[in-house]
């Protein structure tokens, strides 16, 4: 049904339209553009140059920021979505619905409250004359050294993500068939293997997507690294801030957020053409 | 309550139910049920949504747990017994296929969680795929099914065990009125053939009658009667019976004393009548009863003919295949559903608000004993 | 079974509190600490002080960043959900050729680290002249805010029986009367829900913030610039009015959000 579009619909459609075409989609073309350009005198010129491609892409530093930041956004996302099931799978099978929706509610909150702010306080927990080691110190143990290291930088991604992994894995757990969990233990199939022969292959578009997100956030994220990773090595959005500040490299440090955008989608893409295969012809 | 005679002298029954209570919280679901399932028996168990007679199959299938009594399967006691510890393969409602696995792997399923080796899971599953006439969809996804395949699917998937038991849960709830009768004689057919016993919860009196051997119906939480279809059609235990059924007429009465062709003479509501003494043996006068006429056993007669009944008017009538039903309203307000064919009607000339005389003969007149104790 | 059953309930309760536990403690941990006279807090704790609030009381650098972050975050709360309403709404009524272009350009910058967004709008933004001013900020708050918006406002136009707005055509009102009269009415809690999660998500994004704007500090820039300088505890005072206010938000947006029957029972 295609009718020519009333001045009604386009009044609503448009500004949102606009908004982002000038504002979003522009502005990342324009990131591609400039990773063309060069550099002279701290200006950059307009250009048509793979010098900087050439040299990020060819410099161990990078591939090493790279495959450090591939590991710990995945390690997140495995160790965060394996934290989360059991929670997820607790709230949505064994609460009741008023308590259901009281931890949704509970959750959604530290999703919009200041990470910084939480990574900040986290800091303070973590370091080594902290409230986590003093506290380990009374057991006789530690202190242990969390900060600047990947430890801490996976705790602060943990801290990113759980409550959005628990949300959407709830989510995904409640639409899985109650009857076929009940089908499956008539078959003789015990409780825990229902877990793991229904349960997760119901909900498993979820689930994939819920690690994707954890995943994307901890792959972008710079407070995690910068706060509790010491900045130091470098994982690629800390690589990003690190150009930007030394000498106008902006067409450099272009590169690598284009480097970071490719492996976003190729890894969404695979990720939901994983989630979405079905069996059977 | 009547149970079947012969049912009850089994000595040996798969399924007994011994005052089964089943209490959601405040919610009584299933009170104090009773009840034995022979082996190779086809069960129905049937009532209206809410009446317990899912929760029933569910507690014997394992996935409730009766709150009091007990439940005896295959002569074990099976109270508290998780349902994948028993041998009680169920047909969902909703068919429950995991739509993640293909037919094949559906089936398999049950033989992969007793550890069957994969080459035996394969040659069993092939086997009822075969039986159930699917084995052209084994590698197909669920998803790409028709309902009446999804229905063969779910059946093998539950019988590839080969268990003594099969329950099943409204399962043809969901096809459409022609495959339905289909999925009854391939049913029909599957349990004489197996020769095991098939649970079958159904709201409809069609499914249940057609196919069951006995028929257990329920009402609120209570069993309500039991008894092959036939023994409940002609004699409906109580009243809630004889209104499930919805084709017969109940009256209210009290007995006069003998009457002179022999019976009990009975006033009720709006007229007289006689009823055959082997339907009161030790009744009394001035007892009160109540009995049932059939609408296909009343008669009509038009005002004016000798013929001595109640007078009624007629509300209206309703085609049902190569008869009609007439519905009347009696001077007293009762309402009267009268079956007849059509030529004996067009004779008749009825039209709304016609008067007629309705009547029928002392024989076929049934006593609701539940309703008279 | 049933004692079986007891005592896994009871452990993946166990787990559910060590999870809020972990997600809540560094909230909670910054309202301990900026209570606290230690400079550098650990166990046991110090004395109570309220010594950090008074600081940032006295600063005339962290008001200015409040009024600012204000400011920005009430117009880009309005922007956002302006722009998101309509998107839902197109969304909700309109199959177009380009649909799915115009949903994704709606809704993905969430996906895009702010890191790369902040990089590619400050070179693009400078280059039309628009960096280093509190426009900035906006234009970059509303394109991070808005798809928030209308995912909310589209989710509560879901709920809408779509047959309200044709009797309303049929009773002679017209698009724009049935906007006015129906849609946003029924709307309401979900706009309101919105303006509240985009001053909350625009509170919180600093990292964009700090890309763009030169001037005009808003807060979270502050803290940045406090965090990279030295270790205060008056960050955890700034910090936990941060989530008292965010959280106020969020919780606000969330009671609107709850449906009638939700809340009865």
């Amino acid at each position: 049904m295609t009718k020519r579009p009333t001045l009604f619909s386009l009044i609503l459609s448009m500004p949102l339209l606009v908004w982002q075409l000038m504002f979003f989609l522009s502005p990342l073309l324009f990131l591609v553009t400039i990773s063309f350009w060069t550099v002279r005198n701290f200006q950059m010129q307009p250009d048509l140059s793979f010098a900087n491609w050439g040299r990020i892409l060819t410099r161990g530093v990078f591939w090493d920021a790279y495959l450090r930041t591939m590991v710990l956004a995945t390690a997140a996302a495995a160790i965060t979505s394996m934290i989360a099931f059991p929670a997820s799978y607790a709230i949505s099978f064994k609460m009741s619905e008023k308590a259901k929706r009281w931890i949704i509610f509970v959750l959604i909150i530290p999703f919009f409250t200041s990470y910084l702010v939480r990574v900040y306080s986290l800091q303070v927990f973590l370091s080594d004359a902290g409230v986590v080691n003093a506290a380990l110190g009374y057991l006789g143990l530690g202190p242990f050294s969390m900060l600047n290291n990947a430890f801490g930088i996976i705790v602060g991604m943990i801290t990113l993500t759980l409550p959005l992994v628990i949300l959407l894995q709830t989510f995904s757990l409640n639409f899985v068939n109650r009857d076929l969990i009940e089908a499956a233990q008539n078959l003789r199939c015990g409780r825990l293997r229902t877990v793991f022969a229904v349960i997760v292959p119901s909900a498993k578009v979820g689930l994939v997507i819920a690690a994707l997100f954890a995943f994307i956030l901890s792959f972008g994220d710079f407070v995690s690294p910068l706060y509790l990773g010491g900045g130091n090595p470098p994982t690629l959005s800390i690589m990003i801030t690190d150009i930007t500040k030394s000498g106008q490299q902006w067409p450099r440090a272009a590169v690598v957020a284009i480097m970071m955008i490719i492996t976003l989608l190729t890894v969404a893409f695979a990720a939901i053409t994983y989630a979405y295969r079905e069996r059977g012809k | 309550m009547k149970v079947n005679a012969e049912m009850e002298q089994q000595s040996d029954p798969i399924v007994k139910f011994g005052n089964v209570v089943k209490r959601f919280g405040d919610f009584t679901a299933v009170e104090k049920a009773s009840f034995e399932i022979g082996r190779g028996e086809f069960l129905a168990i049937m009532g209206s949504s809410g009446c317990g007679k899912t929760t029933t199959l569910r507690m014997l299938a394992g996935l409730e747990d009766p709150s009091e009594g007990t439940i005896y399967l295959d002569g074990e006691k099976v109270n508290g017994k998780a349902t994948w510890d028993r041998d009680t393969p169920m047909v969902w409602q909703s068919l429950a296929l995991f739509p993640f696995l293909t037919v094949q792997e559906n089936v398999e399923f049950a033989l992969k969680m007793r550890g069957v080796g994969k080459e035996e899971r394969r040659q069993r599953a092939e086997k009822w795929l075969e039986k159930m006439q699917i084995t052209e969809f084994a590698g197909r996804n669920i998803n790409q099914l028709s309902g009446g395949q999804k229905q063969r699917v779910a059946l093998a998937r539950a019988l590839v065990t080969e268990p003594k038991i099969l329950l099943l849960d409204e399962p043809l709830s969901a096809l459409d009125a022609h495959l339905k009768v289909r999925m009854q004689s391939v049913l029909s057919n599957l349990q004489k053939d197996l020769g095991i016993t098939f649970v079958y919860v159904t709201h409809s009196m069609s499914e249940a009658f057609s196919m069951a051997d006995r028929v257990v119906i329920m009402s609120r939480g209570k069993i309500e009667q039991i008894g092959t279809p036939e023994e409940i059609y002609h004699e409906p235990y109580n009243r809630f019976v004889a209104e499930f059924l919805g084709s017969a007429n109940i009256f209210d009465g009290k007995i006069l004393g003998p009457a002179d062709t022999g019976g009990w003479q009975i006033a009720y509501d709006g007229g007289e009548t006689v009823l055959p003494q082997n339907e009161l043996p030790d009744a009394h006068p001035g007892q009160t009863v109540t009995f049932i006429v059939s609408a296909e056993n009343m008669r009509l007669s038009l005002p004016g003919s000798d013929q001595s009944g109640i007078e009624a008017s007629v509300v209206g009538e309703e085609f049902i295949g190569g008869t009609a039903m007439v519905f009347l309203e009696t001077t007293t307000g009762q309402e009267l559903k009268v079956q007849k064919s059509h030529d004996e009607l067009s004779l008749l000339n009825l039209h709304a608000g016609s008067r007629v005389v309705v009547h029928w003969a002392p024989e076929s007149c049934h006593v609701l004993i539940g309703e008279n104790v | 079974m049933g004692n079986e059953n007891r005592i896994i309930n009871g452990l993946l309760k166990l787990h559910i509190a060590f999870c809020l536990l972990f997600i809540f403690a560094p909230i909670a941990g910054s309202f301990v600490f900026s209570l606290n006279s230690d400079r550098f807090p650990s166990l046991p704790l110090g004395e109570f002080s309220t010594e950090w609030y008074r600081l940032i009381w006295e600063d005339s650098l962290v008001w200015q960043g409040f009024a600012n972050t204000l400011v920005v975050g009430v117009t880009v709360a309005i922007i956002a959900t302006l722009l998101g309403f309509g998107g839902a709404y197109t969304d909700f009524r309109y199959n177009f050729i380009g649909k799915s272009f115009y949903l994704a350009l709606a809704l993905l910058p969430p996906t895009i680290p702010v890191v790369i967004l902040g990089l590619a709008m400050l070179a693009f933004l400078s280059r039309v002249n628009l960096s280093g001013s509190t426009i900035s900020v906006i234009i970059a708050h509303g394109v991070m805010c808005s798809p928030f918006a209308m995912a909310i406002i589209r989710l509560r136009l879901s709920q809408m029986d779509p047959d309200l707005e044709a009797a309303s055509w049929n009773m002679g009102g017209n698009q724009w009367q049935t906007l006015c009269f129906v849609i946003i009415p029924f709307a309401k809690p979900a706009i309101f829900a919105a303006l509240f999660i985009t001053m909350a998500v625009s509170f919180d994004e600093f990292a964009v913030a700090w890309f763009v704007s030169g001037l005009n500090e808003t807060l979270p820039v502050k803290i940045l610039g406090f965090l990279q300088g030295q270790v205060s505890p008056r960050i955890n005072a700034i910090g936990s009015l941060a989530f008292l206010s965010s959280m106020t938000l969020i919780i606000l947006a969330q009671l609107l959000l709850r449906s009638p029957e939700e809340t009865k029972s």
